[in-house]
């Protein structure tokens, strides 16, 4: 191989590997999302806030969440987000469902779908019961 | 393929003759040495601000209660954030450096004379706008450090009667430095100095290439002694074609550049980022001994030695002023400082207690 081309192949590999590495530091740098950088937070809701066949919304890792205490099967904590295209769900007390308002989606209290386009169940979170308190995370 | 894109392109745009004639057939001087390449090399720094510091803006909130713990959540949290923030802040220190010699360097080659005198206006004042740059940016982090620096520097203008204060309090918004000061001096880092500074550099290289490159005054006959009566553009056919020698002297300081900005991220990761860098500003709490970034340390230092705060101030702005007329002042026409032994002597007098000013500075 000439000296020369020894020298631009060289370069060119060089040249590419510096350009790589920092449009992988840059990659990596966008796709940290807002729950990545968030703080791993502990949060606590008194039991009594929620009677039974109730809900209250919360906020957890910078996405929006609910917490249902279900007539027979106690609490569930689960995400609003709606696994079809991102709309927040919200409980609906009466048909004991979680619905979309975009896209008329309905999850059950476990967070199954039950109907419309969704194609996933809803994530639920970690909780556990100390006392008269819910912690969550 | 590679060739039908290539070809597609040469008979819309004729890029083949662009190249031809812009970069192979472009003769520069043949004693032209590597100090010539630091104005590039200041082009690629202030890229290298430009990159960086809009991917810094996705993760930072310029807000009082938000400001600090962003910025420490892009060193900490955000994967990668520490490299680029690093970059941003190494490379502003490092282009005004190179800025700096650039300057250093033209005025030892006397290629601010005539024809050039526009030329120089134009760098003098883009020298002037990196240092905006550097003292806006300088507040954005909202640390102890940037806060009081700000503090200390926005009060400069105090010293001029009549006009000092409203001066001020038009820089902060306020009697001292808020969330206001912080806004404007983000929206002026990102938004009002980026398009003047381009507008400069725009004309600044547009008249270097107008006027055409000017050949070192040492070793060769200089012909630009001759009285200036019509335009006439500086070539040199009996010169180096463009690409690749000096192309490569570039690419070597582009190179040198780089190894000193990760040489200082690697090993000396804390030198612009001293104790009060790293705590939130506190507007109740003054710390010991804050200072400015160091190039605003000797007209800091020359403000405190001068009793009269009004003198003081003044003699920056005349300093200035000649800076930036200098090439209308300096009608002497020989270009080699070598043979001018007086404006030899002043320059490095001026050099020696710009060095001093900055050391004493730091004390």
């Amino acid at each position: 191989m000439k000296r020369r081309r020894f020298l631009k192949i060289a370069i060119a590999f060089l040249g590419s590997v510096t350009l790589l590495s920092f449009i992988y530091a840059l990659v990596k740098f966008l796709s940290a999302l807002p729950s990545r950088i968030a703080e791993a937070n502990r949060l606590t809701i008194r039991k009594s806030d929620i009677p039974s066949g109730e809900a209250k919304n919360f906020v957890y890792q910078n996405a929006p969440a609910v917490i249902i205490n279900r007539p027979d099967k106690g609490f569930i904590a689960l995400t609003r987000t709606c696994t079809h295209l991102g709309c927040l769900v919200e409980y609906h007390h009466v048909k004991q469902r979680m619905m979309c308002p975009c896209h008329a989606g309905s999850f059950d209290l476990e967070g199954n779908v039950m109907s419309g386009p969704p194609p996933k169940s809803l994530t639920s979170i970690p909780f556990r019961i100390e006392g008269e308190n819910i912690v969550i995370g | 393929m590679w060739n039908k894109i290539i070809n597609w392109l040469e008979v819309r745009v004729g890029l083949g003759n662009f190249i031809q004639t812009q970069v192979i057939e472009y003769r520069i001087p043949k004693n032209i040495n590597l100090f010539y390449t630091l104005g590039f090399l200041a082009v690629i720094a202030y890229g290298v601000q430009a990159v960086t510091g809009i991917v810094l803006l996705i993760y930072y909130i310029p807000h009082p209660d938000h400001a600090f713990r962003s910025v420490q959540d892009i060193m900490t949290k955000v994967p990668y954030g520490w490299l680029f923030r690093q970059m941003h802040t190494v490379g502003s220190n490092l282009m005004i450096t190179v800025v700096i010699l650039h300057m250093i360097t033209v005025f030892m080659m006397g290629n601010y004379k005539r024809p050039r005198e526009l030329t120089w206006l134009g760098g003098g004042l883009s020298l002037l706008i990196t240092v905006m740059f550097g003292l806006s940016g300088y507040l954005l982090p909202w640390t102890q450090l940037s806060y009081w620096a700000t503090t200390v520097v926005t009060s400069m203008p105090t010293a001029l009667p009549l006009i000092g204060e409203p001066i001020a309090r038009i820089l902060r918004g306020g009697d001292s430095v808020t969330q206001i000061t912080l806004s404007r001096f983000f929206a002026f880092h990102v938004a009002v100095l980026p398009p003047l500074f381009l507008a400069l550099m725009g004309v600044h290289l547009f008249l270097i290439n107008r006027i055409g490159i000017s050949a070192t005054p040492f070793g060769m006959q200089d012909e630009e002694r001759r009285p200036l009566t019509e335009y006439k553009r500086k070539t040199h056919p009996d010169g180096y074609s463009y690409y690749p020698l000096f192309f490569q002297k570039q690419m070597f300081m582009v190179m040198a550049y780089f190894s000193v900005m990760f040489v200082i991220i690697t090993f000396v990761p804390t030198l612009f980022f001293p104790d009060e860098a790293n705590m939130p500003a506190d507007p109740n709490h003054t710390p010991a001994d804050i200072q400015p970034a160091w190039y605003l340390l000797p007209p800091y230092q020359l403000l405190r030695l001068v009793p009269n705060k009004f003198l003081g101030i003044t003699l920056q702005l005349v300093l200035v002023l000649v800076f930036l007329s200098w090439p209308f002042l300096d009608s002497h026409p020989e270009k080699n400082v070598l043979k001018r032994p007086i404006l030899r002597g002043v320059f490095i007098f001026l050099l020696v207690m710009w060095l001093v000013l900055l050391s004493w500075g730091r004390i």
